[in-house]
């Protein structure tokens, strides 16, 4: 059995999936972005036709697969629950806490599964610290370190920079760990941050995230390293034990390169399956009913609401709760 | 010859301090003093000499100069005496417990006009050195950000009155704020304003104090820094814990890790971390001892101690709260040396 899908934007992230789809034996018979030219490369790349209509799309397909600009996200995810297809969307859910909650809404009236892309949880490292946790063999977690800090997306992906589209570093980078550590710590109360704004380059936002169960998260969401550079970090601290993923040095600097450098950073890359192959595998057995999600829609609300506390926090200078 | 001794065997520190200044040129370690009999049998066990069982008799024995390895809230006392008898001071970190006792501390000593210095040894670490110097010649241009992190094991296998709330006057927060406190103000010659702080005890349920925490520190200067005091390294962990903070600025950022010379050994079932590269307790002692005979002025005095352990009070403030704190910019302070 496989699943016809719909590709809704046919930018970088559009050809990730693709990769993931094809790994999983689901055709993408048509593509569908405003930009014709992208739409058309995509096209010519993955032998699927481009289609101008939504809807017209949504009726050939059982699943659409949503990898447009965040703040596109939500109205998508409407459409195709009106169509009566199931979704794949792209992280951030939307981008709001409350838009993502109406666009669960909207699926769970039309009876539609909606499934989101924390593809952290897909990365090898990640995944296997987290069942580390979970076999409780580090105890109870007290204090998680996670860190993701790279370059601002430049070129045709700009509008990561437009604050109001992508909700900037916070919602756009930052959103895969406070994912991460609402899955080994728990649900997020309350988070405090602070923002460095004034940089050449992009955003620095270090958070201070506190869970139910008392444990606390400090997470680094960077755009301000230099240019070609992506360095991710992990570190959870329990009762019982520590897993750390790290690299020791006495002193290491960089600085911005001006050789050539893709326009949307790439996470540093594992020797194993590309974990976006595993998270689109992973979906198409959850949309065929062979497997329960590993992250759930509400996650994915979640993550974007306590995303919404950091912004807060940026902007009053103080703690915000972290609203259900 | 300067003539040193070492007050109290409370602190961890005493025992390495001690064979510093046995080793030291220029040097004559007098002893040590302690009115604790366990503490003071077992030094003398170890080290094959008697302690001194009153702090008095030490300073009666005639020295320049003392560490001050008691309990956090016992230095105010030792140190207003030291000072009455004309002793330099090095003495252990965080100065005091409250922020009364480290203005007492560094007052008598102004009084006095005895030498006081914090024990601050990252101030003498080749990488965090390398780190300075990147800073003043604007290697990354100008300081953004920093993320700092010195996390150790609980260190109550050490000493218990390191999670005491009246001896150590806190747990985490107290030992390790203070470290990274003093190497941003030294790196970037500006003043903290402003602290959150969130903290637990998830990691050691029974103990008194907290053993997890997080701060958000803001500086004069704009620049936003992070610091994780946890101690969150679990039992067996090879070492006691370690020491990094990297920087962000506008024109790169860099990295460092104060404890990465090391080897790293497993033997028997049990991992072990060796350090092998240079000793930052040696060139602190080094450095006091230099200030005293004169040949240069103290790289980190009093002062730079009180103003640490303003921050890590501030940071309890923050913690109780839930909010940040600003630190009042006009705490009477004692006068600059």
């Amino acid at each position: 059995m496989t699943l016809r899908v719909g590709m809704i934007g046919a930018g970088n992230m559009a050809s990730v999936h693709a990769e993931g789809w094809v790994a999983a034996g689901d055709p993408i018979v048509g593509v569908l972005d405003p930009d014709t030219e992208r739409a058309g490369r995509f096209s010519a790349a993955h032998g699927t036709d481009v289609v101008d209509d939504f809807l017209q799309l949504a009726a050939s397909v059982d699943v659409v697969d949503i990898c447009t600009p965040t703040h596109t996200h939500a109205s998508y995810i409407g459409m195709a629950a009106e169509a009566g297809v199931d979704v794949v969307c792209e992280k951030p859910l939307a981008r709001t806490g409350p838009d993502a909650m109406a666009a669960i809404a909207a699926c769970d009236r039309a009876g539609v599964r909606l499934l989101v892309g924390h593809v952290v949880r897909f990365f090898p490292e990640y995944a296997t610290a987290r069942d580390l946790v979970a076999l409780g063999d580090v105890g109870a977690v007290g204090v998680v370190r996670l860190d993701r800090s790279t370059y601002l997306p430049a070129g045709a992906s700009a509008w990561f920079s437009d604050h109001a589209k992508s909700g900037g570093v916070v919602h756009d980078l930052m959103i895969h760990d406070v994912d991460y550590a609402r899955w080994v710590a728990g649900d997020v109360e309350r988070a405090y941050a602070r923002r460095v704004a004034d940089t050449s380059r992009g955003d620095h936002v270090l958070a201070t995230l506190r869970h139910e169960g008392g444990a606390i998260s400090h997470v680094q969401g960077s755009w301000a390293y230099p240019v070609g550079s992506f360095r991710t970090s992990l570190e959870i601290a329990g009762s019982d034990g520590l897993i750390v993923r790290h690299v020791a040095a006495p002193f290491v600097g960089s600085v911005s390169t001006t050789e050539h450098v893709p326009d949307v950073p790439e996470p540093p890359a594992s020797s194993v399956e590309s974990p976006y192959v595993t998270e689109i595998r992973h979906f198409s057995d959850v949309l065929q009913g062979r497997a329960e999600p590993r992250v759930t829609a509400l996650d994915g609300a979640r993550a974007v609401a306590v995303c919404d506390a950091i912004a807060l926090s940026i902007e009053t200078n103080r703690a915000v709760e972290a609203a259900r | 010859m300067i003539r040193v001794g070492i007050i109290g065997l409370a602190h961890v520190h005493a025992a390495g301090y001690a064979s510093i200044l046995n080793a030291l040129e220029g040097v004559e370690f007098i002893g040590v003093s302690e009115p604790d009999d366990a503490l003071r049998s077992r030094w003398a066990e170890a080290s094959g000499r008697e302690a001194f069982a009153e702090h008095r008799a030490l300073i009666g024995a005639g020295i320049d100069a003392a560490i001050v390895c008691t309990a956090t809230n016992e230095h105010r006392l030792v140190v207003e005496q030291l000072a009455a008898a004309g002793i330099n001071v090095l003495c252990e970190k965080p100065l005091a417990t409250t922020l009364e006792d480290a203005r007492a501390i560094v007052r008598a000593c102004d009084v006095a006009d005895v030498l006081l210095m914090t024990a601050f040894p990252m101030r003498f670490s080749p990488p965090l050195i390398e780190g300075a110097a990147w800073i003043d010649e604007d290697r990354i241009g100008s300081v953004l950000a920093f993320t700092g992190t010195n996390n150790g094991c609980i260190p109550t296998d050490h000493a218990a009155w390191f999670a005491d709330p009246v001896a150590a006057g806190g747990g985490a927060v107290m030992d390790h704020t203070v470290h990274l406190v003093d190497i941003m103000r030294w790196w970037l010659r500006s003043e903290p304003i402003e602290i959150f702080a969130e903290t637990n005890r998830v990691m050691h349920p029974d103990a008194e104090v907290e053993t997890g925490g997080i701060l958000t520190v803001v500086f004069e200067d704009g620049v936003i820094a992070t610091i994780d005091c946890s101690w969150s390294r679990p039992m067996g962990y090879p070492t006691w814990g370690g020491l990094t903070i990297e920087a962000v600025g506008t024109d790169g950022v860099f990295a460092v890790d104060a404890f990465a010379e090391r080897l790293e050994m497993w033997s028997r079932g049990t991992a072990t971390w060796l350090d092998w590269g240079s000793d930052p307790n040696r060139a602190m002692i080094g450095h006091f001892i230099g200030a005293i005979e004169g040949e240069h002025p103290l790289l980190v005095t009093g002062m730079d101690g009180f103003r640490a352990t303003e921050a890590a009070l501030a940071a309890y403030r923050s913690a109780e709260i839930g909010q940040p704190v600003r630190l009042e910019p006009l705490a009477p302070l004692p006068t600059e040396r």
